[in-house]
């Protein structure tokens, strides 16, 4: 690896994928490439939306931005860190203490108070149980849940439990917050509900965000959108922009 | 506008936790959250781990009961045992035959070949077995020896005759060894030492011929003088084997009666330390050139019994607490199966493999140490109430009861063997579930 490859990108930068590939071995088939080469670079407080169609990669990518999966070949740097140069646990590490994520299926564990879930991530790092439960009762108010702190996750309505994620997410006071279609499984006035927290997060509290949708009215309100297609970068918008009809036009003259 | 103005202070968050300050940080922060975890989702599940509890429970249990029953039964065999038998035995069986006194006088063999030998009437016996009494009391491991003689003779009454195994003893001496008097049910010892023909029999001879004290029977033995005997005792040793055949008799009597006057065919001695049988054994045929019996030796096959029986006992406990451990396995399986998203989430939030793998041992340690626990109790429960329910032993030993024996060693034992149990059936459940990938699980969700 040449010395200009392993430089780290500018502090203005939060996170940055170089060349970044991901090949899946499937199951006796041949390996099916995910992802072929993307670059891109987020900026601090920027709230980014990944976009595409299902199989398009975006997962995979908002995954290797996470530092759960690793790439094939390629570099993901993340708050001047190059992922790589992590084992398992040193990503484990820097998972719990750097990123907070939020997922589609609101993934909270089931046997513990909505508390408890969020205060969860800063136990493990080692912050004291009382202190970790304010920042956890904080989180919540954030986001208009503190009255429900006592229940479990099983007697809060779908959109309930995506805010809770997000509250975990965000009290583990992360410089990346990772959002996998976290709008994707709600109803119309609750994705809009969970859109708008993101959006404080972002332009309001100056975190970080990427998150993947499907949804084109939500993309465009982000402050970037990447739109990716059969693992490469297919076209970027600023706010506002529909990239979609100009990236449709795009498609005849698309290199193969 | 507001981008600008947030930024610098996102940065400053950041910042300040790569370089580790600003947030306060307890010790063994992995360890808490693994309890919490393991604890909480243990309790969420309280009727299947209840159930492999249970498997844990059995398996401590009867580890207890059963070993309780039979070291009871054991003990209460060598107990008995060793108060009516001595410790060494030394029989009349010469180590170092010496050469007939004519082969030393011709220095060399005066036969070469011996066309039809027959059978010595030089008896059996020890010689200068006083001699050897007073130099035993010497030996430091023995408190006390007393010589005596025995045969077979027969005892004849209101018609009826049986077969005796007859001690012709010293009563003084003997009791010193094997202290008859605490099993004599009917009359006294003390009779047999003063009254010149009395003897003393066990409680199976007695009831065999329908024997009580004062009655006379006829005795006979081959090559010996026919004896009237008066029933001056009678013993019980709780040992049936002892008390069908056994009769006790003065020495110069068994000696006529059995016509070998003078003869002294065993020196019984008694141990200040059971245990130390063997050594003493082997210290007492060096020095005296006559075959010594330990204990252990004499009882070999009953004590290869119970070794068996404690074998096989064992077998069962190991098959159950097995079968326990299946139960922690198969449950923590699916339990491991089920929780594939949980994992995810855990392992998404920053907790490492390792620590999922600690999770699910904890809960594997936690399943069995409660098991373990409470078949202790029920164990200790289950003896009291063993030890009163009446049965009628006659065979090795007499009872009226379950013999137990509470030996604390063994709830020691349960709970270790719980423990070893615990780890190993969840050990492959843990390795299952540390190696379940977040990224596969989300795959699955989305795809």
């Amino acid at each position: 690896m040449s010395a200009a490859a392993s430089l780290a990108p500018p502090p203005h930068v939060l996170a940055e994928t170089r060349a970044l590939y991901r090949a899946l071995s499937g199951t006796g088939a041949a390996p099916q490439t995910i992802l072929h080469g993307i670059d891109l670079q987020i900026a601090r407080a920027e709230f980014l939306a990944l976009t595409g169609a299902s199989g398009s990669g975006k997962s995979t990518l908002l995954y290797l931005l996470g530092a759960l999966d690793r790439p094939t070949s390629g570099e993901v740097w993340l708050d001047g860190v190059e992922m790589s140069s992590l084992d398992d646990d040193d990503r484990a590490a820097f998972r719990n203490e750097r990123l907070g994520f939020v997922f589609q299926f609101h993934f909270l564990l089931p046997e513990f108070n909505v508390l408890e879930n969020v205060s969860l991530p800063m136990l493990r790092r080692g912050v004291p149980r009382s202190e970790a439960d304010d920042r956890a009762y904080e989180s919540l108010g954030l986001l208009g849940l503190e009255d429900l702190w006592r229940r479990k996750p099983g007697q809060l309505s779908g959109g309930q439990q995506q805010r809770v994620s997000i509250a975990r997410a965000v009290a583990n006071d992360p410089a990346l917050i990772l959002a996998d279609e976290p709008t994707g499984n709600l109803d119309s006035r609750n994705a809009e509900l969970v859109f708008d927290v993101f959006a404080h997060l972002a332009h309001d509290q100056g975190r970080t965000v990427v998150m993947v949708t499907h949804d084109r009215e939500f993309a465009i309100r982000a402050d970037r959108q990447v739109a990716l297609r059969d693992g490469r970068v297919l076209g970027e918008g600023r706010r506002g922009e529909d990239i979609l009809p100009s990236s449709r036009r795009l498609l005849p003259s698309d290199p193969p | 506008m507001a981008l600008p103005a947030a930024a610098p202070s996102a940065r400053d968050r950041v910042s300040a936790r790569s370089s580790g300050v600003g947030e306060r940080r307890v010790p063994f922060a992995d360890l808490r959250t693994i309890v919490f975890i393991a604890v909480r989702q243990l309790w969420e599940r309280k009727l299947l781990n209840g159930i492999a509890v249970g498997g844990v429970v059995l398996g401590v249990l009867v580890l207890i009961a059963m070993n309780g029953i039979m070291q009871g039964f054991s003990m209460k065999f060598t107990q008995a045992i060793l108060k009516i038998s001595p410790h060494v035995i030394i029989l009349d069986t010469e180590l170092r035959p010496q050469p007939s006194i004519l082969a030393r006088y011709e220095q060399g063999l005066v036969a070469t070949q011996v066309a039809h030998e027959v059978p010595s009437d030089r008896q059996a016996r020890i010689k200068r077995p006083y001699e050897i009494v007073h130099a035993l009391h010497e030996l430091p491991d023995v408190k006390a020896a007393a010589p005596s003689l025995s045969g077979m003779a027969l005892i004849e009454f209101a018609g009826k005759t049986k077969s005796i195994d007859l001690r012709g003893i010293d009563v003084d001496k003997q009791e010193k060894v094997t202290p008859l008097s605490q099993f004599v049910t009917a009359g006294s010892i003390a009779t047999l030492g003063v009254a010149n023909d009395g003897i003393m029999v066990g409680s199976g001879v007695a009831a065999d011929l329908g024997l009580h004290v004062g009655d006379v029977v006829h005795a006979a033995a081959p090559g010996g003088r026919p004896l009237d005997l008066k029933v001056v005792a009678i013993f019980e040793a709780e040992i049936p084997p002892v008390d069908k055949v056994r009769a006790y008799a003065l020495l110069r009597n068994a000696q006529t009666l059995l016509g070998r006057p003078d003869i002294i065919s065993r020196i019984e001695v008694l141990l200040w330390d059971q245990d130390r049988g063997v050594p003493a054994s082997d210290r007492i045929e060096r020095a005296f050139g006559y075959d010594a019996e330990p204990w252990q030796e004499t009882n070999a096959n009953f004590l290869a019994i119970f070794a068996m029986q404690g074998m096989i006992a064992n077998f069962v406990v190991a098959a159950i607490l097995l079968v326990g451990g299946f139960g922690i396995l198969s449950i923590q399986i699916m339990i491991v199966l089920q929780k594939q998203r949980d994992i995810a989430i855990l392992r998404s939030v920053g907790l490492r493999r390792s620590d999922i793998l600690r999770i699910f041992l904890l809960q594997g340690v936690v399943i069995a140490l409660v098991g373990g626990v409470l078949g202790d109790l029920l164990g200790k429960l289950a003896l009291g109430q063993l030890a009163k329910i009446r049965v009628h032993m006659e065979g090795l030993v007499k009872s009226d009861t379950f013999l137990i024996h509470e030996d604390p060693r063994f709830y020691l034992y349960g709970l270790a063997f719980a423990l070893v149990v615990g780890v190993f059936a969840s050990l492959l459940p843990a390795i299952r579930g540390s190696r379940v990938e977040p990224v596969d699980v989300l795959r699955g969700q989305i795809g």
